[in-house]
């Protein structure tokens, strides 16, 4: 189904604000200004926006660890002031400060990020098994190509398939897990033929294109809603740096050749989709630069709140009486 | 008090099941062929209560844990059965590096109100994997309860009180007292986590032990009444450990012996004698001895009777603590 101009604008917002957040938190990293990693999402932060903007109030939204999570806010309308608050051990952080990067919004059904890449096959089964029984909600499940080498994985499309759960598998593929390349690491090009062996229904798009990954999720979570069970989305996309800022951008053992990193640059979602709104006049010059002056602003104001926020350093009897409810 | 009637344990696990799931529809339980029963304590519930609320799943403890892990978060309150509680091991990094973590590290913003279950310990000769008891590895780990029962009493007790809990909470209990029967009262009652018991009253020794070998020290006490007079205490629950119960009676007999089937290096034993050497010291008239597997890994065969804890070895260990 094609999607309306107003949800056109709005997914090119996200993408321009999740861009901006994206360089945000690079510049931050480069400037010893956040706690832990980051693994920076440029180039590809399409495939989050485009999932997640049309999510409902009750689904439940799982990011994963590419950019932080940070294509995946705008849908759930995360306070991203608490986020980087959390990100740089602050008080006011959506954790208070205990969780460096595995931040969390239960209240807006974002249960947690984890460390240990592919550990949100475990849960999804439960969150699936949850929705299914409320009956208004599904879960987004995020993850790229890497996390489908976990056992977990098999396992929660097993149970997604025999239960009918609401569960969008959504997996970007970039193509790379750390130095990995998925040519070496999967037997097929493609993720998403896992998906044929549980008899899932399946798609390949391209996550570059953030309105073709909105319509995509939007249908896979009709389905859902309709006690169709689980789909299988694989948006392909890139990744244009290192797998995380510090460390070198190796693929196998060799550094990744320039001239196809330059060649995958000219997909960028960013550009891609102004071409496209000007094209079809759903936004002028002038509104997308106030777009552009918007997200700049939010930014400030963004890093403003967590740098103001004190250190979060409570005693160690305080954080005793956090451990059980 | 009129009688109270009597019930094998796995039936007072079954009882409590079955009645804070008709109080409580949020209850339920997952697990693989629980709808049949492999131990007794299912058995007959999916009548019942619908394959809705008594699940099974794939043999995939990852997946069938997290039916129970991400059920929680929605609010359910889950009760996984892993058969074996060694079998927990399948799904050990969702279990003790996320779960019983989950709540501290996301800012204490969430509960994770659920039941991990399982069977395991020696008597049957299962071999290392089936038999050997995960209480202490468990324990390990903060944010998680950890409880045995030794009674049909404290198994329908304890049980009810890890379901009522609004954290994850470790029910393990032992193959060897299955069929134990009991007094149980019909109404629903808790046994609250984290306190011990004084089941049995003495002067000149503190025996601490669960499971199978809370028989096994009751046993060793019958045997040894009139020479030796011993107090037998109960943790109950391994984590929160109630060392306080502990510390009075040693504070009262000035010895201790602490029976544990578990490795001895890191276990409930080694922590509960570190603690009393910290705070009661001055109580003590002998060395603390620990009645433990040696840190082999538990064999089948005809190997398990000796290298397990047993009567002989809780009694020579009494003994030599009250020379």
């Amino acid at each position: 189904m094609a999607l309306g101009k107003e949800q056109m604008k709005t997914l090119y917002r996200n993408l321009v604000r999740a861009d901006h957040f994206d360089k945000m938190m690079m510049n931050r990293i480069m400037q010893g200004k956040l706690i832990g990693f980051y693994h920076p999402g440029d180039g590809a932060m399409a495939a989050g926006v485009g999932a997640s903007t049309f999510l409902g109030e009750n689904d439940i939204l799982n990011p994963h660890h590419r950019a932080h999570g940070m294509a995946y806010m705008a849908g759930k309308g995360i306070d991203v002031g608490r986020y980087l608050a959390e990100h740089t051990g602050k008080a006011d952080g959506c954790c208070g400060g205990r969780s460096s990067f595995h931040w969390s919004f239960p209240e807006q059904k974002v249960y947690g990020a984890s460390g240990f890449i592919g550990w949100h096959f475990c849960p999804v089964v439960g969150w699936g098994w949850a929705s299914k029984r409320k009956g208004n909600q599904v879960v987004l499940m995020a993850s790229g190509d890497g996390s489908y080498g976990q056992g977990g994985a098999h396992e929660a499309m097993l149970s997604a398939m025999n239960w009918k759960l609401p569960i969008i598998f959504f997996c970007e593929n970039n193509g790379m897990a750390i130095h990995s390349t998925a040519d070496d690491m999967h037997p097929m090009p493609d993720i998403s033929s896992l998906a044929q062996g549980y008899g899932m229904p399946a798609v390949v798009i391209d996550g570059q294109d953030v309105f073709a990954v909105a319509e995509t999720v939007i249908a896979a979570r009709k389905h859902a809603l309709a006690g169709k069970g689980p789909t299988f989305v694989e948006a392909k996309t890139v990744r244009l740096r290192e797998h995380d800022v510090g460390t070198p951008d190796l693929a196998r053992a060799e550094p990744r050749d320039p001239e196809y990193l330059e060649e995958l640059k000219q997909r960028d979602p960013l550009v891609l989709a102004t071409k496209r709104v000007l094209a079809e006049k759903v936004l002028t010059q002038k509104q997308i630069d106030k777009i552009i002056k918007e997200a700049e602003e939010e930014v400030v104001v963004v890093e403003k709140f967590a740098d103001d926020s004190p250190i979060a350093l409570p005693s160690i009897e305080e954080l005793q009486a956090g451990v059980y409810a | 008090m009129s009688e109270v009637r009597e019930l094998p344990l796995v039936e007072a696990i079954k009882e409590a099941y079955q009645q804070e799931m008709e109080r409580d529809e949020s209850v339920f339980m997952v697990g693989q062929d629980i709808a049949g029963g492999i131990f007794p304590h299912t058995m007959g519930l999916v009548e019942q209560f619908g394959t809705d609320r008594i699940v099974d799943t794939p043999l995939a403890e990852v997946g069938m844990y997290g039916t129970a892990f991400g059920a929680a978060m929605e609010g359910f309150k889950p009760i996984v059965d892993f058969m074996f509680a060694g079998f927990f091991l399948n799904a050990a990094s969702p279990i003790l590096a996320q779960t019983a973590q989950f709540r501290f590290i996301h800012g204490s913003q969430m509960s994770l109100p659920m039941v991990i279950t399982g069977a395991c310990g020696s008597g049957m000769r299962l071999g290392n994997e089936h038999a050997m008891l995960v209480h202490n590895m468990i324990a390990q780990v903060p944010g998680i309860k950890v409880c045995m029962p030794s009674t049909p009493y404290d198994a329908k007790g304890l049980m009810i009180s890890a379901i009522r809990d609004p954290n994850p909470v470790a029910f393990i209990w032992h193959l060897g007292t299955m069929m134990d029967r009991g007094p149980v009262p019909e109404e629903a009652y808790e046994v609250p986590l984290g306190v011990a018991e004084v089941k049995r009253e003495g002067s000149d020794i503190t025996l601490v032990a669960n499971g199978i070998q809370y028989k096994n020290a009751v046993e060793v006490a019958d045997k040894l009444e009139g020479d030796i007079s011993v107090e037998i205490i109960d943790p109950r629950s391994v984590s929160p450990l109630d060392i306080d119960t502990i510390l009075k009676s040693v504070d009262k007999t000035g010895r201790l012996v602490i029976v544990d089937e578990s490795w001895d290096s890191r276990s409930t034993a080694s922590q509960i004698a570190a603690q009393v050497v910290d705070v009661g010291f001055d109580m003590l008239d002998a060395p603390i001895r620990r009645v433990c597997i040696p840190d082999i890994p538990l064999p089948g065969g005809h190997m398990e009777p000796y290298v397990a804890p047993n009567p002989d070895a809780i009694e020579a260990a009494v003994r030599d603590v009250c020379q």
